[in-house]
């Protein structure tokens, strides 16, 4: 049986919100699959679903082909972070993880194995009131990865790291992959799990948008695009006009060529001996290209309000 | 169904994973887009990418683990801990008080009753007194109308009787401390009374020629002329008045009357007899104002000549400690020495209430019903754990107040005979103390399910507070005995009858039947709550 988690027409309603629609995908084993989409797009009524905690209002979430709901020992089938603060506060690290291990019937040893896996060998006592949202996090993915599952679910988990941290979960959801394990993360910013997720499936509104490669999604959007600066603008822009390309002013020194690919404009520019200090073709990044799927999407969105992410203003 | 087997080859293909983590976070990260776009395209990794199988060996699901998972959650946070020894600091430290609280004079009274009619004349040496009790009227459940031997007509005289009582059959008692009872049957009825020295025996019969043995009893400092005849006594009627507050009891005279034929003297050794005289002692415990005033005289002087019919009024009763009729201490001391338990079974209420809604709180509960996604075990795992623990506590706390009251009850005057010590070996008592420890189990799980239904542990704890604190106080207050009692009987701490060990004018309900209604409320919420669980989401 191959191991994966499969959603099929998946609907939830809660009251008059369809937080859920429709919703299918398959995510697959090998690779990090990035589950995306704007706050409240449905990423964790969705999660829940999978996990049997929430029942669907139609539809079937199944993972390695069964409900949740029938798996006997459910921890070496799935790990899941759901919630880092979903600890009580006066119980130790230890311990949390040991109740766990007890209800599947893990070795007490995996116990220790995962606390050393996310660093926590030394918090391994303290009581998980006095940890940081950081160490919560690391205690979730310890508690997820305590059954050694083929599954793994993480809901946002790089909330709350510090830059190492971010930077040693990138490591630690590649390296699952890399084992053969079906790796979901979610993220409500694209910037998250740019440099980590092969593949994205991108949800707004409780509704698919987008199930697609990494590598898909930035060609579709990177257009061809080249950015030349040069101190001789207008020559540039004709000659380069001349030979079929749209090429358009971004302000002084800088234009955009669509249309002819940056070898070539290199070798036009050089013929007629005009200098140019910057060639590059533009690459769009994950982030640019997921704001232009959820444009539409975006449950919540302040009209005229400035992005706090860095978006390019051409693409 | 069962999990993944594969033993030695599974341990090969996965690598470890704690062993690779700075390594290949080193570089893993500094790969860029171009890279990974390479790796995880199309559909390739479905075929080429072995399924990861855990290396977890032989993982189970079995209802023990989830005890001990759910054992593993109480016993690691500390305010369970803490409401565990509060159970027992707050029973035991609150008992001395409570004990200290009640004190009795019981055995400053006489430890007898010594008031009846006595139609009676002396008997010389053996001899045996026959006689029928052809009616007897019920005046109250121990009501006696017999034959006795007596040392003298002075209330407190050693004495043996055979007699009929309404409710109670025949019985054979001597001496204000022996009771033999014979069949359950009362008048019509032929009763005998033989002496022979000290012995006396005493038989009945149903016709006057079979008769029955009903036991025999030694009196021992029997003069060798004893009164003997003919008796009627009927012991005072409790009567309590609720009023709001409290209660008061009052006895309440019951006058008995019985009819007696056929009576015959048949001395071992010929003499004469001076004829009946009739004569209502007074003596003991209770009998300060006198003989009681309308009990009518049956004859002016001797009864007449033969053998009756005599009919014969009696009030009062022949009794002291050993017989049943008569008022031992109305203290249930058992009950004084547990109640503290009062007060332990509010820390009962918050730990059973916490182990469920503290979940919810945190939001653990989403994890423990993914860890276990059969909520009904989960539940049940809960309830067994949190009962049995409770029950142990309980048992430290009930035992402990129990062995800490009994000195001070003592020194309070809770001496035998009025108080006999109370022991575990009693099985009424032995009832009472684990009774308390069950009583608080079971309140645990109630108090559990109810933060299940719930959610919010203040909520749910003010429910049960409330529901085992208000109707207490409700009925205390209400001046109708009948209403308080119902009130007692229907809440769930109808459950403390199971400390009671004597009957009590105001003790509501059975000591089982009250722990049952305790039972019937924690199975439905637990019912409820597992209803609940299974239908709404996590």
């Amino acid at each position: 049986m191959a191991t994966t988690i499969e959603v099929r027409d998946l609907r939830k309603r809660y009251g008059r919100t369809l937080a859920v629609d429709r919703l299918s995908f398959t995510v697959g084993a090998g690779r990090v699959t990035g589950f995306v989409g704007p706050n409240g797009a449905g990423k964790s009524t969705t999660m829940r679903m999978i996990l049997g905690l929430d029942a669907p209002d139609g539809g079937a979430a199944l993972v390695g082909g069964r409900r949740y709901a029938a798996l006997r020992t459910p921890l070496c089938e799935v790990g899941a972070l759901l919630d880092a603060g979903a600890i009580h506060p006066s119980r130790r690290a230890r311990d949390h993880l040991l109740w766990m291990a007890h209800s599947n019937g893990i070795p007490r040893r995996r116990v220790d194995t995962v606390l050393a896996m996310v660093g926590l060998e030394s918090a391994a006592r303290r009581r998980g009131g006095g940890f940081s949202l950081g160490m919560r996090q690391r205690l979730g993915i310890a508690a997820a990865l305590l059954g050694d599952p083929p599954v793994l679910m993480f809901d946002e988990p790089v909330n709350g790291l510090d830059p190492e941290g971010i930077h040693w979960m990138r490591g630690l959801l590649r390296r699952l992959a890399d084992e053969g394990r079906v790796v979901f993360v979610s993220s409500h910013l694209m910037s998250e799990l740019e440099g980590s997720a092969d593949h994205l499936i991108v949800i707004g509104r409780g509704r698919l948008i987008a199930d697609t490669s990494v590598a898909q999604l930035l060609a579709a959007a990177s257009l061809d695009l080249v950015v030349l600066r040069t101190v001789q603008r207008s020559e540039a822009m004709t000659a380069l006009a001349s030979h079929g390309a749209t090429v358009a002013a971004i302000d002084r020194e800088t234009v955009t060529v669509r249309g002819l690919p940056a070898d070539r404009i290199a070798a036009l520019l050089t013929e007629r001996a005009l200098p140019f200090t910057e060639l590059a073709p533009h690459r769009a990044s994950l982030e640019e290209a997921y704001m232009d799927l959820t444009r539409d999407a975006v449950e919540f969105s302040a009209p005229d309000t400035p992005d706090a992410s860095p978006v390019a203003t051409e693409a | 169904m069962s999990q993944p087997t594969g033993r030695s080859g599974v341990e090969q293909t996965n690598r470890s994973t704690a062993d690779q983590t700075d390594r290949d976070a080193a570089d893993q990260t500094d790969r860029d887009a171009a890279d990974r776009t390479d790796r995880g395209t199309e559909s390739g990794y479905r075929d080429a990418q072995p399924s990861y199988r855990t290396t977890v060996r032989n993982p189970r699901d079995g209802f023990g683990h989830l005890l001990r998972a759910e054992w593993t959650k109480l016993r690691s946070v500390r305010s369970s801990v803490r409401c565990l020894l509060a159970t027992i600091l707050l029973t035991v430290l609150v008992t001395p008080l409570i004990s200290a609280s009640s004190s009795t004079n019981a055995n400053e009274a006489p430890h007898f009753t010594d008031q009846f009619t006595f139609v009676h004349q002396p008997m010389a040496g053996d001899g045996t007194v026959v006689a029928r009790v052809s009616s007897q009227l019920n005046s109250q459940e121990w009501a006696r109308a017999g034959l006795m031997i007596k040392q003298n007509t002075t209330a407190g005289s050693p004495y043996a009787a055979i007699m009929v009582t309404p409710r109670h059959g025949v019985r054979l008692q001597a001496n204000f401390d022996t009771d033999i009872p014979g069949p359950d049957l009362g008048a019509p009825r032929w009763l005998r009374l033989t002496r022979s020295g000290a012995v006396i025996t005493g038989s009945e019969s149903t016709d006057g020629t079979t008769w029955h043995a009903v036991g025999t009893v030694r009196v021992g400092a029997l003069a060798p002329t004893a009164e003997i005849g003919m008796f009627v006594a009927s012991p005072p009627v409790l009567r309590v008045t609720k009023t709001s507050g409290g209660s008061s009891t009052s006895l309440v005279l019951s006058l008995g009357a019985a009819t007696f034929d056929h009576v015959t003297i048949q001395p071992n050794a010929p003499q004469q007899f001076p004829g009946w005289s009739e004569l209502m002692l007074n003596g003991g415990a209770g009998t300060k104002g006198g003989p009681p005033a309308n009990v009518p005289t049956d004859g002016d002087g001797p009864f007449t000549a033969g053998d009756g019919p005599f009919t014969v009024h009696g009030a009062g009763d022949v009794a002291g400690y050993g017989i049943p009729s008569f008022p031992v201490g109305d203290d249930d001391i058992v009950v004084n020495s547990l109640s503290g338990v009062q007060l332990g079974l509010l820390a009962v209420i918050a730990l059973g209430v916490l182990f469920a809604a503290g979940e919810y709180k945190t939001g653990m509960i989403r994890t423990t019903f993914a860890a276990t996604p059969r909520r009904r075990r989960v539940l049940g795992a809960k309830a067994i754990v949190v009962g049995v623990a409770v029950f142990v506590a309980g048992l430290v706390a009930s035992l402990t107040a129990f062995y800490i009251a009994q000195p001070v009850l003592r020194r309070n005057g809770y001496q035998p005979p009025a108080y006999p010590h109370p022991t575990l070996a009693d099985g009424t008592v032995l009832r009472a103390v684990v009774g308390t420890a069950l009583f608080l189990a079971v309140l645990a799980v109630f108090s559990l399910s109810v933060g299940v239904i719930l959610k919010r542990s203040a909520r749910a704890i003010a429910l049960v507070v409330g529901l085992v604190l208000v109707p207490q106080i409700v009925a205390s207050l209400v001046p109708s005995l009948g209403v308080a009692n119902w009130i007692n009987r229907l809440t769930p701490t109808a459950g403390l009858a199971i400390q009671h060990t004597r009957p009590r004018f105001d003790y509501a309900i059975a000591p089982w039947g009250g722990f049952a209604v305790l039972c019937g409320y924690a199975a439905v919420a637990l019912v409820v709550a597992i209803w609940l669980v299974r239908r709404r989401d996590a």
